[in-house]
């Protein structure tokens, strides 16, 4: 048979099945939900307030707010410098290089923990890193940095650093009026995570 | 090879086939690493590598070797389309001395020179490096790879290739028919 | 899951060691289908051979033909898969300077590396002539900077900007080329081929 007749004779049906068929647009998941279960574990992703305040204060430049809560809620309140992705819109294309990527730490927020959790949880099993959670939500930064309990004269030294501290950041932070002490020397609650360069999955480049 | 009485042909895969491979080759190229065939950037890689050897600081005076450093770190050479072409050399020897066509010589029409073919040859090869940069790619990278992954570029510049040696066919007639 | 290396399953070092077997591969179907020569080339400007147009398009479809089947088993993911940008005039300017470099040198830097492998001194003078060139670009460049640089457009496919799906995009592509195929083979017909 005339090669010709034989090539058309495969890449035709072949053709019409790939036109045919919907584009196979999954998402793949680059971790197993046993290990995304492992690391939510170890509760490492989340990010103490007090680290937080401080980073807005100092005007860390590495810092991201996203607010993971809906439109209105985060046009009422919310928290300096954040961005609103609403957790029904946390996988479309538009937000994927804010949350894919290497340079900034990303801190998910809501109320409470929950929907931060969530965020976390799905963009890391897409296998994105650099995300993380801000321990307590809302509710608990409103609590202790602004409107911080003073401790009783009692307790150690650290814990009135650290009432010195969220008292003035949340001064700074609610638009008060006294001198903000950078909190740096005082071994505040937990060390700032760096920002892991991700094992990001690059496109190969090539062409040339 | 196969003679005949009135003419002699060489035997060469037949199109089809050739085409079912190549495209098999280019799949594979896509699978394993991520990107399509090319050609042309070995050469721009080899360039950059002899121009950095000469003149240590030309990444601060060329803007060329600047823009080439920004998307090529590390060693220039190190790269995937130069270990490619070095396999291309041996690959196309070897087919060549399996078919029996390994000959030094220089392929002309037998209407011209080979001093004349010689002096197109340089003539084409200067164009096409030259063009090559400018569009991002050859025939290889650009056209063949760049369709395959639908790239409009890529489409774009085979249109612009193809259209162009057509449109110019006439004029160089002389050399080929 | 394909792609191998930006999916870190396979290291830079095996990423190299295969680009060197598949050079071997791409030298060996050029060089097999006949790309080594250069008459054979620019036969494809004169209609007396044509196996530029038929292995160009069958390589150029059978491979689109396994991404899009592969996406479709979830063995590729497309995103990770180089799509070449598109600059529009350095496009269109370099594809006609390259066009003119083509029907001169009858040869391409791929092909012209074949023809230098098995003997050919015009191949072997048309690769020095690539890199004469690539010097002329890489010394002139701040002349042409802002041409290279301009409009670009991204990365779009031609199905996106069709607004045609890949697939469908896919179908209307095969169908063009066969048709260029059985034009090609009436060219041959009709205009003499002598030996070569």
């Amino acid at each position: 048979m005339k090669p010709l007749k034989l090539l058309a004779m495969f890449v035709i049906p072949m053709g019409l099945i790939i036109a045919a068929v919907p584009q196979n647009k999954t998402n793949p998941y680059k971790l197993t939900a046993e290990e995304v279960l492992n690391e939510a574990n170890t509760r490492n992703q989340f990010v103490t307030a007090d680290v937080v305040a401080d980073m807005i204060v100092n005007k860390d430049p590495s810092l991201r707010l996203i607010d993971v809560r809906s439109q209105d809620e985060f046009e009422k309140f919310s928290l300096t410098g954040a961005i609103n992705i609403p957790s029904a819109n946390l996988l479309s294309k538009e937000y994927s290089d804010i949350l894919n990527q290497d340079t900034k730490m990303n801190v998910f927020y809501s109320n409470g923990t929950l929907a931060a959790n969530e965020a976390w949880m799905i963009t890391r099993q897409l296998g994105y890193t650099n995300n993380y959670v801000l321990e307590g939500g809302l509710n608990y930064w409103f609590d202790a940095i602004l409107n911080p309990q003073k401790p009783a004269s009692v307790n150690s030294d650290e814990e009135f650093a650290k009432y010195d501290f969220r008292k003035s950041a949340g001064l700074a932070l609610g638009g008060g009026g006294l001198a903000v002490q950078p909190a740096s020397d005082q071994g505040s609650a937990s060390a700032k995570p760096a920002v892991k360069p991700a094992a990001k999955k690059k496109k190969a480049s090539g062409g040339c | 090879m196969s003679t005949s009485k009135e003419i002699k042909q060489t035997k060469y895969l037949n199109p089809y086939l050739g085409g079912v491979l190549l495209g098999l080759v280019l799949l594979s190229a896509n699978f394993i690493a991520g990107r399509g065939l090319g050609a042309s950037g070995a050469i721009k890689s080899v360039v950059a590598t002899t121009i950095k050897t000469v003149d240590k600081n030309a990444v601060k005076t060329m803007p060329f070797m600047a823009e080439y450093a920004q998307s090529h770190v590390g060693n220039p050479m190190k790269s995937w389309l130069v270990f490619e072409m070095l396999g291309v050399l041996v690959g196309g020897f070897i087919s060549g001395a399996l078919a029996g066509r390994l000959k030094l010589k220089v392929e002309h029409s037998p209407k011209i020179t080979s001093r004349r073919r010689l002096i197109f040859a340089l003539a084409g090869g200067v164009l096409f490096g030259f063009g090559s940069q400018l569009g991002r790619g050859c025939t290889s990278g650009a056209a063949l790879s760049g369709m395959a992954v639908l790239s409009l570029g890529g489409f774009i510049t085979m249109m612009a290739i193809f259209g162009t040696a057509f449109a110019l066919a006439y004029f160089f007639r002389k050399n080929w028919i | 899951m394909g792609p191998l290396a930006p999916n870190e399953l396979i290291s830079e070092n095996s990423n190299f060691l295969f680009a060197f077997l598949i050079g071997i591969a791409f030298g060996f179907v050029l060089e097999s289908s006949g790309f080594s020569s250069s008459r054979k080339l620019a036969g494809m400007f004169y209609g007396y051979d044509t196996v530029v147009l038929k292995v160009f398009f069958t390589g150029a479809i059978t491979c689109m033909l396994g991404l899009l089947f592969m996406s479709l088993f979830g063995w590729i993911d497309l995103d990770l898969i180089y799509v070449n940008p598109t600059y529009l005039t350095s496009a269109i300017v370099g594809g006609v300077v390259m066009g003119a470099g083509f029907i001169m040198g009858g040869f391409c830097p791929g092909t012209s590396f074949c023809g230098a492998a098995i003997g050919k001194i015009d191949g072997m003078v048309f690769v020095a002539g690539l890199f004469l060139g690539v010097y002329v670009f890489a010394f002139t460049y701040s002349w042409w900077e802002k041409l290279y640089m301009a409009n670009y457009l991204g990365e779009p496919k031609i199905s996106a900007s069709l607004g045609l799906s890949d697939g469908l995009f896919g179908l209307i592509l095969i169908l063009v080329a066969l048709a260029m195929f059985r034009v090609a083979e009436w060219a041959e017909k009709k205009f003499p081929r002598e030996a070569y």
